[in-house]
């Protein structure tokens, strides 16, 4: 009896951790969702583009770990740098329709060059984090945790708490606030929209990044990442399209279900249902709370 | 350049949306420095269109200035975006009030004063000064501005352009919907900001009764062109005005089409 609940509680905590992994890559989603009202389509491909542009610094120019993210960091700040000059401004008063079919384009764009550049072969990325158990939490909580896991858990609240931050406290914040709410009025006011574009692009290309280093480290570098990164379209349909605690909460549900039904129930279908659970799970959201647990409600004066 | 006495001197515009619809036809102003001017007309008479042509938030409606020229405070309006022109201490507070639902009300004012350079303790200054003319906002500073009344986000609406550090106030129908009190707060209020602080106004409004109250000078737009001007005193006191737009009527004329069509059929019957 205490062995299926230890080993309940392995499976429900490594599926928690695993979730915080989706809950970088929505968090990307989410910030452009907050000032543009678009699902970023190329949220995937900035993924793998940032990844691969950092292990190819590493591993082809022999750049040092920490100044090559920071290099493949500051390429993603001119990528945002780009979109918003190449993509974004000649769109401003085009419909929302528009943006996403060409974030879709941009997407396409992104892939193309990533590969170009740097090759189509799968890399290793080595961040010195195993993906194996941590030992001192296997003696003394009889749990197997991947120490890759709890080092992603770390690095979301990290990234949480640094955003939160920015959006209460900056000036620059308020004025994405602002943005979000009613970009018109912003306008009206002096508030500079390919500023506020500008910067949600950069920091949702650092989140990339990031998001990037934990799933390439665990699944190898490769173009399977784009496709990984939609996994964040349940997580957003959970946790609300412009709420980053729902991001993180989202990701953090679809992390756990996933791994527990595909432990518990995944035999009675053959396994594999990780891949699909999530998305059944995002029907029922869509049906029965389709702002998602945390997504800004219309609010209504009555 | 700026020795004129007109912060605003709108000549001859004609406006087109989508480069198809003619929205003005032949529209020419002028708002006096330090005046408060009202521009009166029905739905759809063109009055938004030429307070967003002066504060160029046109083009992200797919609007253009087609013709004529606009010139503020000794600059001519051409190819400024929008926060250029609150650079240049020109706001327009949007038809709709358009509060940033999610903020504050104190965030919505403070997100005001975004385009100045201001810190931390000479913002606190500027909304000390911003709440002293909008009294009811100072109780609500904490509340969710969404969850606030039609005339509270007026307020705010007013309040968050003056942080801005205005030299000219673009008000679009600021008391719609409102109830007659509230219309006479938001009016004070402006008449307020207008004496005490310096700022020039102009005006679109409906209620043509209060708007030319409150104002120096108006002008009365129908289908995109001026048809009648003149001090506020002298238009409330003008017959077509009382018929046309004040609704002491007879006749059932409704605009002054009608009323040069009548003009010209008297003419023929006389010739």
């Amino acid at each position: 009896m205490v062995e299926e609940l230890l080993f309940f509680m392995e499976v429900l905590v490594g599926g928690l951790l695993a979730g915080t992994m989706y809950s970088l890559v929505a968090l990307g989603f989410v910030l452009i969702f907050k000032a543009s009202a678009t699902f970023n389509f190329s949220q995937g491909a900035m993924v793998f583009f940032s990844v691969l542009a950092f292990c190819g610094f590493m591993q082809d120019f022999n750049i040092p770990f920490v100044l090559a993210f920071i290099l493949a960091a500051l390429l993603m700040v001119v990528v945002g740098l780009c979109t918003e000059r190449f993509v974004l401004r000649p769109l401003m008063n085009a419909s929302e329709d528009t943006v996403l079919m060409a974030t879709i384009g941009l997407g396409y764009v992104l892939e193309g060059l990533a590969q170009a550049a740097w090759g189509v072969e799968v890399r290793r990325l080595d961040l010195g984090i195993g993906d194996f158990p941590v030992p001192w939490i296997a003696d003394n909580l009889k749990l197997f945790i991947s120490a890759l896991d709890i080092t992603a858990g770390l690095v979301a609240a990290i990234m949480i708490i640094g955003l939160f931050l920015l959006f209460k406290y900056t000036k620059i914040g308020l004025g994405l606030r602002a943005v979000a709410d009613d970009a018109g009025a912003a306008s009206s006011i002096g508030i500079p929209l390919k500023h506020i574009m500008l910067l949600v692009w950069s920091a949702a290309g650092v989140v990339a990044l990031v998001a990037g280093c934990m799933w390439g480290a665990r699944a190898g570098v490769q173009f399977a990442l784009v496709d990984l990164a939609l996994k964040a379209l349940p997580v957003l349909i959970i946790g609300g399209f412009s709420s980053i605690p729902g991001a993180i909460i989202g990701g953090l549900i679809i992390g756990a279900v996933e791994k527990v039904l595909e432990v518990y129930i995944g035999p009675f279908f053959g396994g594999a249902i990780e891949g699909w659970a999530p998305y059944v799970l995002a029907i029922f959201f869509l049906l029965y709370r389709p702002e998602g647990l945390f997504g800004e409600k219309i609010i209504r004066r009555v | 350049m700026s020795t004129s006495t007109n912060i605003l001197d709108i000549k001859n515009i004609e406006v087109t949306y989508d480069n198809v619809i003619l929205a003005l036809h032949d529209v020419s102003l002028k708002v006096p420095k330090g005046k408060v001017v009202a521009l009166l007309g029905a739905n759809g008479a063109g009055k938004s269109t030429t307070l967003k042509a002066v504060s160029t938030m046109l083009a992200s409606e797919r609007g253009k200035v087609t013709k004529g020229t606009i010139e503020y405070d000794g600059t001519l309006i051409e190819k400024q975006n929008p926060s250029q022109m609150v650079g240049l201490g020109m706001v327009q507070v949007l038809e709709g009030r358009r509060c940033f639902g999610h903020l504050t009300v104190e965030e919505n004012i403070i997100a005001g004063a975004y385009s100045r350079k201001l810190s931390k303790g000479d913002i606190n200054q500027e909304l000390e000064k911003i709440y002293t003319y909008f009294i009811r906002l100072k109780e609500r500073r904490k509340s969710q501005a969404a969850f606030t009344s039609g005339g509270e986000q007026q307020m705010i609406a007013v309040a968050r352009a003056m942080m801005a550090k205005p030299k000219m106030l673009l008000l679009d129908e600021p008391t719609m919907g409102l109830a007659p009190q509230l219309v006479a707060e938001i009016f004070n209020i402006v008449k307020e900001l207008n004496t005490k602080e310096g700022v020039s106004i102009l005006l679109a409004e409906q209620n043509t009764n209060v708007a030319l109250k409150n104002s120096d000078y108006g002008y009365i737009i129908e289908t995109g062109r001026v048809m009648l001007d003149g001090t506020a005193k002298s238009l409330l006191s003008n017959d077509q005005v009382k018929e046309l737009y004040l609704g002491i009527s007879k006749k059932g004329r409704k605009n002054f089409r009608d009323v040069l069509k009548e003009e010209s059929l008297t003419k023929k019957k006389i010739n």
